[in-house]
Order: structure tokens, then C-alpha cells, then sequence
């Protein structure tokens, strides 16, 4: 190899390739009306995605044996049994929820904001997604998902969540859970599309007595952006194990900075005049 | 109930602990927490600690570098050495506690304001070099060294390294950390505590310190302790019921015996029974500091792992307000607004 060879291979070390070129923003709208609990969604994410098992174990106290999302689950069927226990206490006739819960993909996500790397990224479709050959397993974006989605995987070090199949969307393929879901509880598409869609099917129930639909995440609140991944609830979201209203971390930061910077001048001044004016 | 195959998880292993038949009673999804475990442990306590003695004594040194009219050269000299030496352990620390510690250098392939994080892996680069520097010409006494401009250089490095840590564990969601405006403050007031605690060691050791040194780093050294008991309280007040973990969870006892009483009453003890405190109080009180820091700070990362487990915690961390509303039903706004509310300030 000449030596102008070995220059140019070098540089092309520190150059950065041109990004994908923007695609339509795709999501998840996931309908727990229609969820009937197969967990054919995790199987199918286990199984295309490559993920090991999590050391299987019977909880005892529901058909939900999964949990939660961890670095190898990636979906998790909640089962939520409202049966009186003792003969009372709900208004509503006994009844099963079942969510299929997964990363929500957040417009604004506040594990993207926090990733010192830039491991995390947005990808051309508009979803959160962590870049393997980048993250360094530092854990700041476990602490920084206010749905507890992220993990760290304890063989490889890394941070792993659902990627939505980046790579059967590449090929125009629909991600493997929405692909197996026999109900299309989980609809995959151009979020757009979904958010018109979830709209009507809150409107089609509402119209049929069931009052108590909603959507979660279907729009920004407060602090918090809208989910690209974002579902319908029958219930309060704890119900579910989900925050009823996430708060966006970097939202406080700067008056954070503010703050501590004023106690450290400060006490630097202090300091100061302390070494100014001697013991006198 | 131990899994038959390899657990890949933490998250796997806190929960497995919690799914009991039992738990079909408890509020919210059976008694599971909505949040994942920090998983910053004692490589990460250790860091703020050591980060706070070298930033704090490195502001300490430049300030009595400038205004002491060259009085304090014994002082500044021990400063210097303090500072580098609480330095050196840093970036171990942080490397050991990474999942892949080869891919350390990562941190640095971007330059990110949002992500403390990134500014403060940054911060310890910019301020690793006049750290060394001026320890180095001070050992090696160059007279013509300019080691008040390299000081000042320095200073918006070290104001970071200093600032930051509590900022850090605030952007994120764990309550404990981040229903609170003051943890920077904390962390930043007691990194200083630390620095004076561990100057007016060095100056009762030096025997080439005057009487005047001893005096002004001591006087120093109680007003970083009153500014941290303020911090204190503002933080446990400002952060109510999520300050639990700290107040009345696993790390109660270090929290109120180490940071409190060792780290702040005892010292303020010293100075209040004896106007000038000979070398061995000064020593024993500048001790109390340090371990009250590190009990401080120990206490407030390991916190972080309790809030998260905690399910109670985790629904009062995300309840809703006038200003954040949620998701719930009835609350459908129909905004069809996707980006969230402009940062404020």
C-alpha cells in the first residue's frame, strides 16, 4: 500500500457516511380491546430477534410469567385480572385486560437525550434505536426511560430494547410481533395513519358504551412528547404498570445547572474574600 | 425459585425475587415496579467523592492563588497535590463501572449538552491537564511556569466537575433523584465540604503552614459546612416524600448518622466548643468531613436502586399535575400536538 494509500484510508476513519435518507415515521398502535393473550408477540420477537430466555418461572399469581421488558424481552404480555377478591369493591363487571407492552419509541426519548455516546439514535423511520457497535454500556438511558424499557445485558455489557425490527423494516417487512398478532392488537404502519385509525376505534367504543377507552400516548402531554409506540387503555395506567404521566428528565436540567453552579461560585467567592482578608 | 437457565438480566433477577402468589393482592401490577434498577454501584459513589476533593481543592488553590497576595504558597502547594492525586482514580473508577470498559473512549466521539454525562466525561478531560500541570511545576518548583492564567484556564472545568454530579442523577427518572432541584447543590456544597475538610488536614500536616493558613482553611472549611447543611435541608424538604429511600429506607442510618451527624454536627461541634482548634482537632474534624461525604454520597446512589424498586415510588415520580395532565381516562385532549411542551428558560 503506497503511503498517500494508507493516509486516505486513515481519514476515512473520521469521516462520517451520509445518513439514510428520512423515511415515513412508523410506529406501533397496540389495541388491548383486542389483545387475547397469546403472547405470540413474544414469541415471534424472541424468535426473530435471536433472544435468549430469561430462566423461565412461574410467578403464581397471574398467566404473566414474563414480567417485565428486559435487555432479552422486548415484548411483555401484561394479564390483569379484575375479579372482586373479597366480593366487592369495582364498578365495572369482572373482567380481563391484557396489554402487549414493548419500547415506546418516543418522538422526544428521553433515553436519546441522555446517551453520552450517540449510541441512541433516531433512525430514518423515526424510531429509537440503539446502535450495538457504539454503546458502551455506560447505563445512563436505564435510569433515564421513565417506563423502565431499557436493560443492560450482563453477557455482552450492552443496552438492548426493542428495535421495531429495523431490519424487516429495511426490507419493507412488518416487524415480527405485529406480523404474528392473530387480532391485530398490535397494527404496525405509518404512525399517521395509526393515529387517525386509533381515534376512530376510541370513538367506534365510546359509541358502543365502553366509556372508559382511551389512548395512551397518542398525543404530547405536558413535558412529555407523544409515543410512536403508543396504545389503548381501558384502565388507569398503573393498572398496567405504565407512569400515568412520564416526566421528561432534561426538562429540569438547566435550572438543575443553575442552581448548582450558584452554590459553587458562590462558595468559590466566599472562598476568595476568606483568602483576601487573611486571619485578621 | 432459582431459573434452570442463565439470567441474562437485572432486571430479570430484582423482579424474580417479587412474583409471589401473595402478590396478587398488592396495588398497582402486582406490586412490581414500573422502573428499571440504576446500575451505578460503589465504582460510582467512590467517583463523586474523589471528583469532588480534586475539583473542589484545585477552585480552592486558584482562589488563594489570586487573592492571597502570594501568603498561602504552602497551602496552594498541598492543594495542587490534593488535586491530582483525588484525580488520578477518576477515570478507573468510571471505566470499570462501563458493561463494555473497552469502549470507554465513546464518551468522547461527541460533543452533547443534553447528556451530563458526555459534558462531564469532557469536563474531566478539559480539567486533567493543568491538574497535572501545575502539580507537576509545582513539584518540579519552575518559577516561570504562569500558573495563575493556567488556573484560571481551568476553573470553568473544574466549576463543572464540581456542579455536575447531582445534575446528573436529576436527569433521569428515578424519584429520589429527580423530584428535587437541589441534588446538585447537595453533592456540589459537599464535594467543597470535602476539599476544605481535606486542605486543613494537609495545612496541620505541613510543617512549613503558618498559623494564618490553619486559620483562614479552617474558617473556610465551616462555612462549606454550614452551606452544606442548607443544601441539605433544601433537598430533603424539596423532595418530600420522595427523599424516603434516604430518610426512612435501607440507607436511613448512613444517610442521617454519616452525612448529618459525622459529616456536619460533629465538625460544627469542634469549631463551636473551641474558638482555635489545635492540629489534632482540626485533623479529627477535617476526617469527620470526608467520611460524612462519603457517607453522603454512597448513600444517595445507592438510594437510586430503592426508589426504583419501589412501586409506591414510582407512581408518586410519574402522578399527574396541572402541568403534566397524562394519560387517564377522560383525559383525551385531542391536541394533535406530537412534540412535547417548549424547555422552559
Amino acid at each position: 500500500m503506497s503511503t498517500d494509500a494508507f493516509t486516505m484510508e486513515m481519514l476515512d476513519v473520521w469521516k462520517r457516511p451520509e445518513p439514510p435518507a428520512q423515511q415515513v415515521e412508523t410506529g406501533f398502535f397496540t389495541d388491548t380491546t383486542l389483545c387475547i393473550g397469546c403472547k405470540a408477540c413474544e414469541v415471534a420477537c424472541k424468535q426473530w430477534n435471536q433472544l435468549p430466555g430469561d430462566g423461565f418461572h412461574w410467578t403464581g399469581n397471574s398467566y404473566d410469567n414474563t414480567v417485565s421488558l428486559s435487555a432479552t424481552t422486548w415484548r411483555h404480555v401484561a394479564f390483569v385480572e379484575q375479579f372482586p377478591l373479597d366480593g366487592g369493591g369495582n364498578s365495572h363487571a369482572p373482567r380481563w385486560l391484557m396489554m402487549s407492552d414493548v419500547c415506546k419509541h418516543c418522538v422526544q426519548a428521553p433515553c436519546q437525550e441522555a446517551c453520552p455516546t450517540g449510541s441512541l439514535i433516531y433512525n430514518e423511520f423515526g424510531n429509537v434505536y440503539v446502535q450495538q457497535d457504539i454503546c458502551n454500556g455506560c447505563a445512563y438511558c436505564v435510569v433515564a426511560c421513565p417506563f423502565g424499557v431499557l436493560d443492560r445485558n450482563r453477557e455482552d455489557g450492552k443496552a438492548h430494547k426493542c428495535t421495531l425490527c429495523y431490519d424487516r423494516q429495511k426490507d419493507g417487512m412488518t416487524p415480527a410481533c405485529a406480523k404474528s398478532c392473530p387480532t391485530e392488537s398490535i397494527q404496525f404502519g405509518p404512525i399517521e395513519v395509526l393515529r387517525e385509525r386509533a381515534r376512530k376505534r376510541v370513538e367506534e367504543l365510546h359509541g358502543r358504551g365502553e366509556t372508559d377507552a382511551y389512548l395512551y400516548g397518542a398525543e404530547a402531554s405536558g413535558e412529555y412528547s407523544a409515543l410512536n409506540a403508543f396504545f389503548l387503555l381501558k384502565d388507569r395506567p398503573d393498572v398496567y404498570n405504565l407512569p400515568e404521566a412520564p416526566r421528561r428528565p432534561v426538562a429540569r436540567m438547566r435550572s438543575n445547572y443553575l442552581s448548582s453552579f450558584a452554590a459553587a461560585v458562590g462558595l468559590a467567592v466566599i472562598s476568595a474574600f476568606c483568602f483576601a482578608k487573611g486571619d485578621k | 425459585m432459582t431459573p434452570a437457565t442463565p439470567v441474562f438480566n437485572q432486571a430479570t433477577k430484582d423482579v424474580v425475587k417479587r412474583v409471589t402468589p401473595e402478590a396478587v393482592r398488592e396495588e398497582g401490577y402486582y406490586g412490581l415496579p414500573m422502573l428499571k434498577r440504576p446500575l451505578w454501584g460503589w465504582e460510582i459513589a467512590l467517583y463523586f467523592f474523589s471528583e469532588g476533593i480534586s475539583s473542589g481543592a484545585y477552585i480552592l488553590a486558584t482562589m488563594a492563588d489570586l487573592c492571597g497576595s502570594g501568603r498561602y504558597a504552602s497551602l496552594i502547594r498541598d492543594a495542587r497535590y490534593i488535586s491530582l492525586a483525588a484525580l488520578l482514580p477518576c477515570p478507573p473508577l468510571l471505566i470499570a463501572d462501563l458493561g463494555r470498559p473497552e469502549r470507554f473512549h465513546h464518551m468522547l466521539r461527541i460533543f452533547k449538552p443534553h447528556s451530563p454525562m458526555n459534558m462531564g466525561a469532557w469536563a474531566l478531560m478539559g480539567l486533567s491537564a493543568p491538574v497535572t500541570l501545575l502539580a507537576l511545576t509545582e513539584f518540579a518548583s519552575l518559577r516561570w511556569f504562569p500558573r495563575r492564567v493556567v488556573g484560571l484556564a481551568g476553573m470553568p472545568f473544574a466549576f463543572f466537575m464540581l456542579a455536575y454530579p447531582g445534575v446528573l442523577l436529576a436527569t433521569t427518572s428515578i424519584p429520589v433523584w429527580a423530584r428535587t432541584r437541589f441534588l446538585g447543590t447537595l453533592l456540589g456544597t459537599s464535594s467543597m465540604a470535602t476539599a476544605a475538610g481535606a486542605l486543613a488536614i494537609a495545612a496541620a500536616l505541613d510543617p512549613k503552614s503558618d498559623e494564618e493558613t490553619r486559620e483562614v482553611i479552617h474558617r473556610i472549611e465551616n462555612i462549606t459546612n454550614i452551606a452544606e447543611a442548607a443544601a441539605l435541608s433544601a433537598y430533603v424538604y424539596s423532595a418530600g416524600p420522595a427523599a424516603r429511600p434516604l430518610t426512612k429506607g435501607r440507607y436511613a442510618t448512613m444517610f442521617r448518622l454519616g452525612a448529618l451527624v459525622v459529616g456536619i454536627g460533629l465538625p460544627a461541634l469542634v469549631t463551636v466548643t473551641r474558638r482555635k482548634p489545635g492540629r489534632g482537632a482540626t485533623i479529627a474534624s477535617g476526617l469527620l468531613s470526608l467520611a460524612g461525604a462519603l457517607a453522603l454520597k454512597w448513600s444517595v446512589v445507592h438510594a437510586g436502586h430503592d426508589s426504583a424498586l419501589d412501586p409506591e415510588m414510582n407512581r408518586y415520580g410519574a402522578r399527574a399535575d396541572s402541568d403534566n395532565p397524562g394519560w387517564r381516562p377522560g383525559t383525551s385532549v385531542r391536541t394533535g400536538v406530537m412534540r412535547a411542551r417548549q424547555l422552559p428558560g
